[in-house]
């Protein structure tokens, strides 16, 4: 026979409440790898190079106490305000390209493809990486590359088009075109088509219906697309760096790599990063709190 | 209805060619809206693979013009050891990943953490540190705490910060479309926590376990920017030899090849990943 409940009570008590205890403990103790590894990784960086940002040039290592100061900051509003002035005007054309390009993309790609994977696998060149895209680019707008003979028939000078605004911009919009359609492809797919047919069924021109029905209902995933992209562009690296002339190449993310690691000046460099992080989560926050973060809850 | 009918009748008997001419107009134009909606995707998809395609064209070249096969070969060789290394950091990033990730979900979305929403967001913030202030910090830390900056494992921990929230999100997304009641049918069959997870979920969420180790995996293997901050000196990645040599020796072949070879190592794993599970489990992440 299999064996009777032989279980007696009081010992059913005591494991129940062993139980509860351990119930709460086991969470914590999944969580901690992760989160051990973010803070040691992560935040503990971070936190460092704000102090750092904060310390006089050499005194960090000194026994006597590092030196507080803010005089990075002012060297660094002083000396590198166009730094920041161009890495805030790239990222900003990069949304913008991306707002006209992947909002009209992302419509067509919810409500007329059919043949979303392959459009998926298309889009997954782009993130491979800014780097391929730079260097492919920088291949085929070189005079004399496979492009010339589309620029002379444009009538645009072939010598201008490397090394140039444009360029850099159009690089970095490819890199971040994905994000844009991702955001903007998620709002427009909770809206119920009907809704447009509804709209042109009263009377309302396309362009109408785009303003007054689409454009309310899915603000949120093309703001939260917006800002997104901007926080991405914010780092930008390699595009600046190989298509760009000296003017683009000043990017936040590029002098402050020379700074720190070709030219050891730490505080600059760390104030440089500060400023930085603190744009990208800034608008990273904003993002986020528009775009639906319910995946937890 | 009968009004609507008959008026459809008599305009049909007194104007049959103006309404059939509507008819074809109002097609077309509706063709035309199509034709070019559809354009404009497979435009822009062309734009997206425009630079690898240069890149795979360039690639072929040889000096004077000349179609060049021995630039692959120059990859296995000269390059072979980048490669290597891009692989072995590649594989171990993303092997620490799962273990520090597949426990996290499993906690987010199974049992009652205070604060969850707080915890979710603090793992996930690195995706929105800019690469350049990840390394600067890195290097800093390193030099000046951990002392890492001669260790492979310096590198591999920076890679594992910055993809742990691409592996993370894809596990929580198959977590929590898995009904609980597998678990708790196999709790009560008397299998352990233990094993119930391995038999029974780990299995079940296969495919959300594998968009976290692709996504990771393509993001680790063509990463050069925290990279280019933090690699020991006697470490080069494949990313960071194809930024140092676009960098200083101009465009060459081989270099093209490298790059050629990346991506199509990175496209393959994607494709793969394709055929066997979907795409369904990237909600959430990078691909709609």
């Amino acid at each position: 026979m299999a064996t009777p409940l032989t279980v007696p009570l009081p010992q059913l008590q005591r494991d129940t409440r062993g139980r509860e205890r351990r119930a709460r403990l086991v969470p914590l103790a999944l969580l901690g790898p992760a989160i051990a590894v973010t803070l040691l990784f992560l935040y503990y960086p971070l936190v460092f190079i704000v102090r750092m940002s904060f310390t006089l040039a050499d005194t960090f290592l000194r026994p006597t106490g590092a030196v507080t100061t803010i005089s990075n900051y002012v060297a660094m509003a002083d000396r590198y305000l166009p730094n920041l002035l161009v890495t805030l005007q790239l990222a900003s054309l990069a949304t913008i390209v991306d707002l006209v390009f992947g909002v009209p993309f992302a419509y067509v790609l919810v409500r007329k493809v059919r043949y979303r994977n392959l459009v998926r696998a298309f889009m997954v060149f782009p993130m491979f990486g800014a780097l391929y895209i730079a260097f492919g680019m920088r291949f085929i707008l070189l005079p004399g590359g496979p492009a010339t003979p589309l620029f002379e028939a444009l009538g645009i000078p072939n010598t201008s088009v490397l090394y140039s605004l444009p360029s850099v911009v159009f690089a970095m919009s490819i890199f971040t075109f994905p994000f844009m359609v991702m955001n903007v492809g998620t709002a427009l797919s909770n809206v119920d088509p009907t809704l447009e047919e509804a709209a042109a069924c009263l009377g309302a021109r396309p362009l109408q219906t785009f303003r007054r029905v689409l454009l309310p209902l899915t603000r949120a995933g093309i703001v939260a697309g917006a800002l997104m992209v901007f926080g991405w562009s914010l780092g930008t690296f390699a595009e600046p760096l190989l298509l760009g002339s000296v003017n683009e190449q000043k990017t936040l993310a590029w002098t402050l790599y020379l700074k720190g690691v070709i030219q050891l000046d730490y505080g600059l460099s760390t104030a440089m990063g500060v400023v930085l992080l603190i744009l990208a989560f800034g608008v990273t926050y904003f993002s986020l709190r528009y775009s639906r973060g319910a995946l937890v809850e | 209805m009968t009004a609507s009918t008959a008026s459809s009748d008599t305009s049909a008997v007194r104007a049959p060619g103006p309404r059939s001419i509507v008819g074809r107009r109002r097609l077309t134009s509706r063709r035309m809206v199509d034709v070019v909606s559809h354009g404009y995707i497979w435009l822009c998809l062309f734009v997206f693979v425009t630079p690898f395609l240069a890149l795979l064209a360039y690639s072929f070249t040889g000096p004077g013009g000349t179609y060049a096969i021995e630039n692959f070969q120059y990859v296995l060789g000269s390059f072979g050891e980048n490669l290597w290394w891009s692989l072995r950091i590649s594989g171990l990033s993303i092997a620490i990943d799962l273990a520090i990730a597949l426990p996290a979900a499993y906690a987010i979305v199974r049992y009652p953490v205070p604060g969850k929403r707080l915890i979710f967001s603090v793992l996930s913030l690195p995706l929105y540190v800019p690469g350049a202030v990840i390394g600067l910090s890195l290097v800093i830390t390193y030099n000046f705490t951990y002392h890492l900056t001669t260790s492979m494992w310096g590198l591999v921990f920076g890679m594992v910060v910055g993809t742990f929230p691409l592996m993370l999100t894809p596990i929580i997304v198959a977590l929590k479309d898995l009904p609980i009641a597998f678990e708790e049918a196999a709790e009560c069959l008397g299998a352990s926590r233990w094993t119930t997870f391995w038999r029974i979920v780990f299995p079940l969420i296969g495919p959300g376990v594998s968009a976290g180790l692709m996504l990771a995996f393509i993001i680790v293997f063509n990463e050069y920017l925290v990279t280019l901050f933090v690699h020991p000196s006697e470490i080069t990645t494949a990313p960071l030899r194809i930024f140092n040599l676009v960098r200083t020796a101009g465009l060459l072949p081989t270099t093209a090849a490298l790059a050629v070879t990346m991506q199509l190592i990175s496209f393959a794993s994607v494709l793969l990943f394709f055929r066997v599970f979907g795409t369904r489990y990237f909600k959430g992440t990078y691909l709609i």
